[in-house]
């Protein structure tokens, strides 16, 4: 497999930025995230501080964006990672594909997700909760999972689960009509929370709770600790310092998950000097 | 070097001084991932700890007894006890780290 000098997750400002700059500096770089940039993006009726753009739409700065990543040759590769594992002297990137990257450096340019973790969620990761379905779902083979998606993407992950399980339980966190398997179960009702009973996994519902023996929660991201197990973080940002360093060597943050003020200027800025730093801890790994 | 061993054989990790022992299966990615970690480790640590692998498919009762809900859990285990837990995949520096806190 090709092993990239730099991955970067993400394709907001801040995953753009570090992009634009490592390519510049010579380094092969794999930039993963979704062909439409960043929702956060998108979203901007008037953007009014980012310079050289006096008043310009999320819609125009990131078809901008996308011009100058085109223009350097730069592609977007859609896929989306959940587990990062620090192997050393490399990287080793899962994704939801199935397909696992590989690259010396990291650079984490996820922004960060609205909302907080289900009641139970984070406690009961690795123990009958999961965030892949791909990853886990041997685990349950012949026994009763359940899915909590929060968005239309995640349905195939479900239709897969249906295949292995003998039984998938589907509860839309959306308004969308669900596309599923006619073996699906489907709950139209708000999950509160996890719980354990008798052994169980409990999913605590507005309605009847749902006894089941594992329960993926899939969402278009997670947090930045439960993607890179290790990881420093003060539970919403990952910690970094003014080189955009986390706790783990040859990985590095930047953009909203890097912390407040979240701005676009601040996240192209703090891309850049991740990748900065990224181009560096390599430059000083080939000289040792 | 980490030693696979079977559940008769999981009397030699009681009988050690200081073992860690990696509970995994072979479909489980994260266990695939920190495998070649734990190796690095029991070379880094050499003459200080022994290194054990026990696949959780092979070895139920065992797995039992500790209850391993998760993989890959690593055991460290002092004189035939269990003293501390650590869950699914970790870079070989927290590891190292947390190892050494313990020795002292
Ligand atoms: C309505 C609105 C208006 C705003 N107006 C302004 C403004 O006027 N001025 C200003 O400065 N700021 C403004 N902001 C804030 C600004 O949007 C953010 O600060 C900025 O987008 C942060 O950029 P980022 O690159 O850090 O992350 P994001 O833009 O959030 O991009 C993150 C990207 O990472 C991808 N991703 C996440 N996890 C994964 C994964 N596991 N695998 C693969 N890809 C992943 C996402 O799909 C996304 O593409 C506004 C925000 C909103 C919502």
């Amino acid at each position: 497999m090709a092993r990239y000098d730099i991955a970067i997750i993400g394709t907001g400002p801040a995953g753009v930025s570090a992009a634009i700059t490592s390519v510049i500096r010579n380094k092969s770089v794999l930039l993963l995230g979704s062909a439409d940039l960043s929702a956060k993006l998108k979203k901007a009726h008037e953007i009014r501080n980012y310079p050289g753009f006096a008043a310009v739409s999320g819609e125009t700065l990131g078809a901008a964006f996308a011009e100058h990543l085109s223009s350097m040759g730069i592609e977007i590769t859609e896929d989306k990672i959940t587990s990062v594992y620090a192997m050393g002297d490399y990287f080793a990137l899962q994704a939801s594909s199935g397909l696992m990257y590989e690259a010396a450096a990291v650079i984490l340019a996820t922004g960060v997700i609205a909302g907080k973790p289900l009641e139970g969620e984070e406690e009961l990761l690795g123990r009958g909760v999961s965030y892949c379905a791909t990853c886990d779902a041997p685990l349950y083979r012949g026994k009763e999972v359940t899915v909590i998606g929060y968005s239309p993407k995640e349905e195939k992950e479900a239709a897969f689960l249906s295949e292995v399980t003998a039984k998938v339980t589907y509860i839309p966190m959306y308004k969308e009509e669900p596309q599923l398997p006619g073996s699906v179960v489907i709950v139209k009702d708000r999950a509160m929370g996890i719980g354990i009973q008798d052994g169980r996994r409990v999913v605590k519902t507005a309605g009847e709770p749902i006894v089941t023996d594992g329960v993926f929660v899939l969402r278009e991201s997670v947090s930045a600790g439960q993607l890179v197990p290790g990881l420093a973080t003060d539970g919403t940002h990952v910690l970094v310092d003014l080189q955009m360093k986390t706790n783990i060597e040859g990985c590095f943050a930047c953009g909203d998950i890097a912390g407040r003020p979240y701005q676009y200027v601040k996240a192209a800025g703090q891309g850049n000097v991740a990748a900065l730093s990224a181009v560096d801890y390599l430059d000083a790994k080939k000289r040792n | 070097m980490v030693r696979k061993i079977s559940q008769e054989e999981f009397k030699d990790v009681l009988a050690s001084k200081v073992a860690l022992v990696d509970f995994s299966a072979v479909w489980c990615g994260p266990c695939k991932m920190v495998a070649p970690v734990i190796e690095a480790l029991s070379d880094e640590l050499d003459g200080q700890v022994d290194f054990f692998n026990v696949d959780v498919d092979d070895c139920p009762e065992i797995a039992a007894e500790y209850a391993i809900m998760s993989i890959p859990a690593l055991i460290l285990f002092k004189d035939g006890k269990s003293v501390d837990m650590k869950v699914g995949f970790r870079p070989q520096a927290e590891l190292a780290a947390w190892i050494k806190g313990e020795l002292n």
